[in-house]
């Protein structure tokens, strides 16, 4: 397990810091015995240690201090762990640890500007008997120094020295035990709750992410994992470790952030439904318009992030399956922007329902295979281009479309599509000041629901809800709701939910969307489900089209008949929530494509429109 | 040593295929036991899955055949049961994770054990997840029979390793089906299996003539035919027998040269 980085908030000076302390957590906080302007006295120290939460471990911060003074501290219980900042030596650490072998120590080193070299004092203390080294820029002038000049360092070590809440995140990315707050968190000469806040937030994140992010083979509590044949398990190692690469080459992200605002349009507007709002008489509902990218989905976001990587990786050739079509149209723009040959694989039924969208991926350039074999809809598709892959991998590239499938994949479209829940919390910060009551997405294999949620999932008071494709409804053979209906099984190289009939065998799925058209869900649902972060609910045919025809009377707005889904959730809820309370509903296509069929639909239900 | 691995001991081994209950459950037992008077040493039997994303065209229509005909899981233990009165010839499982999985790997592996399967092939179970079975399977000593395929590379040594029964060496890129000619190098392949591990090596994937027959048995320990004994079945359906035999002992025989 990867430890979460630890904070330590530093300089502490007054009864309403300890305050402040105690309600933000931090794991250290740092009393200051050597002169300046955040000294305290010994007697201060011990009182701001009574009212100090158990759980927060005081540090003490000494320079050239007299050893028996600190042996005071200690043995006095003011001081758990000492941090010395002065021309202290081993053998004044020696003694140390001989008087208290359980108290931990820091040894400060003032890290120098590039011409010069900190190897040997690094070196020095890296060996001594310190448990921790402090790397910071010695001048306590608040400012940070670069940080490139970190090295590989074999001990923990805190980073301090001029970092806030802008640049914390930058810091975590050197790897630090720790990092140290002082000035960055005060306002006016004192520390402040809004910007301790925004800080220990951030940090927060960071942790948070890096536990989702923390996969064991790509496993999401039991589920995930990589059941493929084995003529495609190098391939998906080399995926792995070429990603994990790119996603941090500051190239690849400069390319990437270039195509999503300036190609797909981001970001994606937040837009009140003010009509909506007024007319359902509770909560405020805002829509994140993904269906306002260019090619009208949220698809175009993992598409551009994963055939820019496989341009990299040196692939030339894209394959992708699709349901609805989106994912395959999206594919092949980007597939023909970025100059790549594209197949890809779409069963009969859904072309059959689709006809406008081969039509546009042939445009594009792409060649759009029929899949025959099984239900011949989007299962269909992904079996027949996984297979394909498995006859072409050296050249190839499979884009898959969403958070399914065999690890990397489910992390690599999560990570492509988080960006609709980075923008819907900052935008939201913008307008409102505050945090969503609830995001509601729509789930087939579950990527826009997963953009949706992903920023979200530590704010715990953020309620998830993930909208399931309910056909004719749940009690009937007719749908495509997996969590709510289906069983943990083994397939497209994951594990998770799926429908399934006796013995296993998967189950013919059902839904008028054939973007939700799949017996199975990416397998960080199904782990968001059992852990009960996140709620799924199943919506019928029915009243996804009520739903349809709803948005678009009252906002003007024709949406994918998958993001109705979502839609008719809102509209459920909506009433029963408080005036100040929130929604925020993923509208994760444009409806163009559906209109066609639920003309169809309505003529079939009602024998007219 | 097991079953499986005795069949090797002392002649180049012919590994046959069918998929369980097509065309029909008498039919799987009346057809393993005439591969094998035609020479077959070991016989997979596949037991229907949905959606088998290794297989190509020919197998995957045997599987929905066998589904149609409400085959399931049970019944390919029954084919076992029954066949086991006659034959005491080596049986392998071939089949998805998925089926096992639902079945319980326990009850799985007690009803293997119980009927004498004495191997299992699953394409969509990896090396890395082989955890999910291995306790179960070595605890009713169902041997696993891993896949090495073309891109294996530097995972050879790793999966030969460990590997039990024999290695099933995948000759080409993509899916299961008759393919005209076997491009990969095999040789090197099966240096490099063999520099670690004495477990025999069958190569399957493709193979359908005698002359390719021929060509493996020189290299490799064994050679597995499964796409085109599908193919006849396809084509004669219940009257497969004479067709399946002739087709056989042609094959084995060409292992014999």
């Amino acid at each position: 397990m990867k430890e979460d980085i630890k904070i330590k908030i530093c300089g502490l000076k007054r009864d309403e810091d300890i305050e402040l302390v105690n309600k933000y957590h931090p794991d250290y906080v740092g009393f200051v015995f050597a002169e300046s302007k955040r000294k305290i006295s010994f007697e201060d120290a011990k009182k701001f240690k009574d009212d100090l939460d158990e759980d927060i471990l005081a540090v003490g911060v000494f320079i050239d201090h007299h050893i028996e003074d600190i042996f005071y501290l200690i043995e006095n219980d003011i001081v758990d762990i000492v941090q010395l900042h002065g021309d202290e030596d081993e053998e004044f650490v020696d003694k140390l640890k001989e008087f208290n072998n359980n108290v931990k120590i820091i040894k400060a080193i003032k890290m120098k500007n590039k011409d010069e070299s900190n190897e040997e004092d690094i070196k020095k203390w890296e060996n001594s008997n310190v448990d921790y080294i402090l790397l910071d820029n010695g001048k306590g002038s608040g400012e940070a120094f670069d940080w490139k000049t970190i090295g590989n360092i074999k001990k923990p070590f805190f980073l301090a020295g001029g970092i806030g809440s802008e640049n914390i995140k930058k810091a975590v990315k050197f790897k630090p035990f720790a990092v140290d707050l002082s000035s960055r968190a005060e306002e006016n000469g004192f520390k402040s709750s809004k910007k301790i806040a925004k800080i220990m937030k951030k940090l927060n994140e960071v942790n948070n992410v890096g536990k989702l992010n923390q996969t064991n083979n790509g496993r999401y509590g039991i589920y995930g994992g990589q059941y493929i044949p084995e003529t495609l398990m190098n391939e998906l190692l080399n995926l792995e470790e070429q990603y994990n690469f790119y996603k941090n080459d500051s190239e690849f992200k400069k390319e990437l952030q270039f195509l999503l605002d300036k190609y797909a349009g981001r970001p994606s507007l937040l837009y009140f439904a003010e009509n909506m709002t007024k007319d359902l008489g509770g909560a405020k509902i805002y829509l994140k318009r993904e269906d306002l990218n260019h090619t009208g989905s949220h698809k175009i976001n993992n598409v551009l992030g994963q055939i820019l990587l496989a341009k990299k990786m040196g692939k030339s050739r894209i394959i992708a399956e699709t349901g609805a079509g989106q994912h395959g149209v999206a594919t092949a723009t980007a597939a023909a922007l970025l100059n790549m040959e594209c197949e890809i694989f779409m069963g009969e039924e859904d072309i059959k329902r689709q006809t406008l969208n081969v039509y546009r991926m042939e445009l594009l350039g792409a060649k759009v295979n029929i899949v025959c074999s099984g239900t011949r809809t989007l299962k269909d598709a992904v079996n027949e281009t996984m297979r394909e892959w498995s006859k072409r991998v050296n050249d190839t590239h499979y884009v898959l479309g969403s958070v399914m499938g065999p690890h990397p994949f489910p992390m690599i479209v999560r990570d492509f599509q988080s960006i609709i829940s980075e923008e819907i919390k900052e935008q939201l910060f913008e307008i409102e000041d505050k945090l969503p009551s609830v995001v509601i997405a729509c789930v087939g294999g579950g990527s826009n629901s997963i953009g949706s949620f992903y920023n979200f999932i530590s704010d715990e008071k953020v309620r998830l809800v993930g909208c399931e494709a309910g056909g004719m409804g749940v009690d009937s053979k007719y749908h495509a709701a997996s969590i709510t209906k289906g069983k943990v099984g083994i397939f497209h190289g994951m594990k998770s939910y799926f429908c399934q009939g006796d013995y296993g065998q998967i189950a013919p799925v059902y839904s008028i969307s054939a973007g939700l058209d799949y017996p199975g869900v990416g397998p960080e649902h199904a782990y968001l489900n059992d852990i009960k972060r996140a709620e799924y609910v199943p919506i019928t045919d029915e009243e996804a089209v009520k739903a349809f025809e709803y948005l678009a009377r009252k906002e003007g707005i024709i949406c994918a008949i998958e993001s109705a889904h979502a839609i008719a959730q809102s509209i459920k809820i909506a009433k029963k929530m408080k005036k100040d309370d929130i929604i925020v509903v993923c509208l994760s296509g444009r409806g163009d494509k559906d209109v066609e069929s639920i003309k169809n639909y309505k003529i079939a239900k009602n024998g007219e429109i | 040593m097991s079953k499986i691995t005795e069949a090797f001991k002392d002649e180049k081994v012919f590994i046959s295929f069918l998929t369980g209950g097509d065309p029909s459950k008498e039919k799987t037992v009346e057809y393993i036991i005439s591969m094998e008077d035609a020479g077959a040493d070991i016989i997979e039997i596949g037991i229907p899955f949905s959606d088998p994303i290794a297989e190509g065209p020919v197998i995957q229509n045997a599987n929905i055949r066998a589904l149609s005909n409400n085959i399931n899981t049970d019944d390919i233990f029954d084919i076992v049961e029954d066949l086991r009165k006659e034959s005491n010839i080596p049986l392998v499982f071939l089949t998805y994770i998925n089926p096992v999985f639902f079945y319980g790997y326990e009850k799985f592996f007690r009803r293997c054990y119980d009927v004498g399967v004495n191997g299992i092939i699953i394409p969509d179970l990896p090396y890395e997840e082989k955890d999910e079975i291995s306790e179960n399977a070595k605890n009713y000593n169902v041997d696993i029979i891993s896949l090495i395929a073309p891109t294996s590379k530097d995972r050879i040594r790793m999966i030969a390793k460990d590997a039990t029964g024999f290695i099933y060496l995948v000759s080409s890129m993509g899916v299961t089906g008759v393919r005209n000619e076997i491009k990969t190098d095999l040789n090197e392949i099966i240096y490099e299996i063999k520099s670690v591990t004495n477990v025999p090596i069958a190569v399957g994937f493709g193979i359908n003539t005698p002359e390719q027959s021929k060509k493996i048995a020189k290299i490799a320990d064994g050679v597995i035919v499964g796409s085109a004994v599908v193919k006849i079945i396809e084509e004669h359906g219940v009257d497969s027998k004479q067709h399946i035999q002739e087709y056989v002992a042609e094959m084995k025989n060409a292992t014999r040269i």
